[in-house]
């Protein structure tokens, strides 16, 4: 039983480490979605998603920002996110 | 306390007004910016006996974007209890971008053991007025701590995934000195650090497909939990937990679908714990593993007119066990029903109806059924 845990954490450790190092370049088919397909997936998951005209151009920066903080999504995706929500609102 | 709550709002206002003005006088804005959000809420609690306007809440959310890589979010919790108004610092933390798909996060940060707590407490978020068994009152599964975080994004092997690992003080031991019924819990919220050992941990969440429907997390933390020179010093904890999110349109179904749930094994090193009770010392040997899980499904119409499709109705049943033989033995299990109206994105009306049936626990030994009706107001600002 003691053992377990500790073989656990460095297993997941391990992981971790590969995931961060690995840094596997995007895959084609993620990096040819849209801004506005992004949005749909990203931003329905943990949350309703507000309409892009629920707020201005620099109240989008801010929020979707700390959403590329908070909900983990990568700068590119949130890039893209910000741009068709700044075209739509 | 009052004046400092009204210096503290006189605070939080200053920057609102700022950026009103600066808004209407410079059409350029910088990138370094201030924004208020957050959330309210409004309780009505009846059943057992009890009918009544229960909490109300006011969660201000402060954050500050300094620059493309740099953003500080804090989050306070004012509330209603017992007649006084409550304070607590939900999380305070910094974020630096490293990298496009890593970030550090530190401070009292919200800490990523599961999706719960992390991504879905904002009652405006919450489906249902209640949290599930296993946390809040007796509450074992860790929800904010001070800390440190690498959190982000990635690909593997064509999938879309997200990691997070975290260094944070961690949890303690209930040694039973205030409460000797409690000797032996798990108590997650560690404001004062006990030990030099850090609580260590980390989850790791895959998406299967392309659309991001399906989200499948594992999580792990593992700490020492006694306070240092103790007893309980070398008592360590190992904690893991699964969960998954689906969130779907399906036409077939008329609706959206928001299925999520969390699965939780809370295991505490073995060994008789020793306690003074009424004057005299007692033994309890016991298998300190505990386990706790929500399940939850929630429905929202595509079809109908407006009114139909802000109607949401959701399900969540909830479990807890906690060790045989402890004295706080107990088998908790829970349902909750609710109907939900949304007025927009992130106001809602929710009623819900809650069933809790315990067998056991260190208040009240035998078998206690509870049911609770609740309305709740919410709003996200
Ligand atoms: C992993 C879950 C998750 C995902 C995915 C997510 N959000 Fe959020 N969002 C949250 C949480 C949690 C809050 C509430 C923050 C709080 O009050 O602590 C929030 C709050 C917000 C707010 C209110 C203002 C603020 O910044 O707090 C906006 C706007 C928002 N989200 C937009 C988005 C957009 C746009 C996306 C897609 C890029 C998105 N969200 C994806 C969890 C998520």
């Amino acid at each position: 039983m003691k053992k377990n845990p500790i073989i656990l954490t460095i297993a997941f450790m391990i992981f971790m480490a590969m995931m961060i190092i690995g840094g596997c370049a995007t895959p084609a088919h993620i990096s040819a979605k849209s801004g506005a397909q992004l949005w749909g997936e990203a931003c329905g998951r943990c949350h309703n998603t507000a309409s892009p005209s629920t707020f201005s151009d620099v109240d989008w920066d801010i929020a979707v920002k700390h959403m590329q903080f908070r909900a983990q999504i990568t700068e590119d995706e949130a890039n893209k996110i910000v741009e068709f929500l700044k075209s739509a609102n | 306390m009052r004046q400092f709550l009204l210096g503290f709002l006189a605070v939080l206002s200053a920057p609102l007004l700022a950026q009103t003005t600066d808004s209407s006088f410079s059409p350029k804005p910088g990138n370094s910016r201030y924004m208020i959000r957050g959330y309210a809420d409004a309780n009505f609690i009846a059943g057992e006996g009890e009918i009544s306007f229960g909490n109300a809440r006011l969660v201000p959310l402060f954050i500050y974007k300094q620059s493309d890589r740099l953003l500080f979010e804090g989050e306070l919790e004012l509330e209603i209890e017992d007649g006084e108004v409550k304070m607590a610092l939900e999380y305070a933390n910094f974020y630096y971008q490293l990298t496009p798909r890593m970030t550090v996060r530190m401070g009292k940060i919200l800490v990523p053991f599961g999706t719960f707590f992390d991504r879905l407490h904002p009652s405006w978020i919450n489906k249902l007025p209640t949290v599930p068994l296993g946390y809040g009152h007796d509450g074992l599964l860790p929800t904010s701590d001070l800390g440190i975080e690498v959190r982000g994004g990635a690909y593997l092997a064509g999938m879309r995934t997200n990691y997070s690992v975290y260094l944070t003080n961690g949890p303690r031991i209930n040694d039973g000195e205030e409460e000797a019924d409690e000797i032996g819990m798990i108590v997650p919220e560690a404001d004062i650090d006990n030990n030099k050992n850090k609580a260590f941990g980390g989850r790791f969440g895959l998406f299967p497909f392309a659309d991001q429907s399906l989200e499948l997390g594992f999580s792990a933390q593992s700490a020492k939990l006694g306070d240092k020179g103790s007893d309980f010093e070398d008592i360590g904890a190992f904690l893991y937990s699964f969960d998954w999110t689906l969130v779907k349109t399906l036409p077939a179904l008329g609706g959206r679908i928001d299925l999520r749930g969390q699965l939780n094994f809370v295991n505490i090193d073995n060994r008789p714990y020793e306690v003074l009770e009424d004057g005299s010392l007692e033994t309890f040997d016991f298998d300190n593993k505990s386990k706790t899980a929500f399940y939850q499904l929630a429905y929202r119409p595509t079809f109908g007119n407006q009114f139909v499709q802000n109607l949401e109705l959701v399900g969540r049943y909830s479990t807890l066990t906690t060790p045989e033989e402890a004295p706080w033995e107990s088998q908790s299990t829970q349902w909750t029903l609710g109907l939900n109206y949304w007025v927009d994105w992130r106001t809602a009306i929710k009623i819900a109806l809650q069933s809790d049936e315990v067998e056991g626990g260190h208040d009240s030994p035998g078998l206690t059924k509870t049911d609770l009706f609740f309305i709740q107001w919410t709003i996200g600002f």
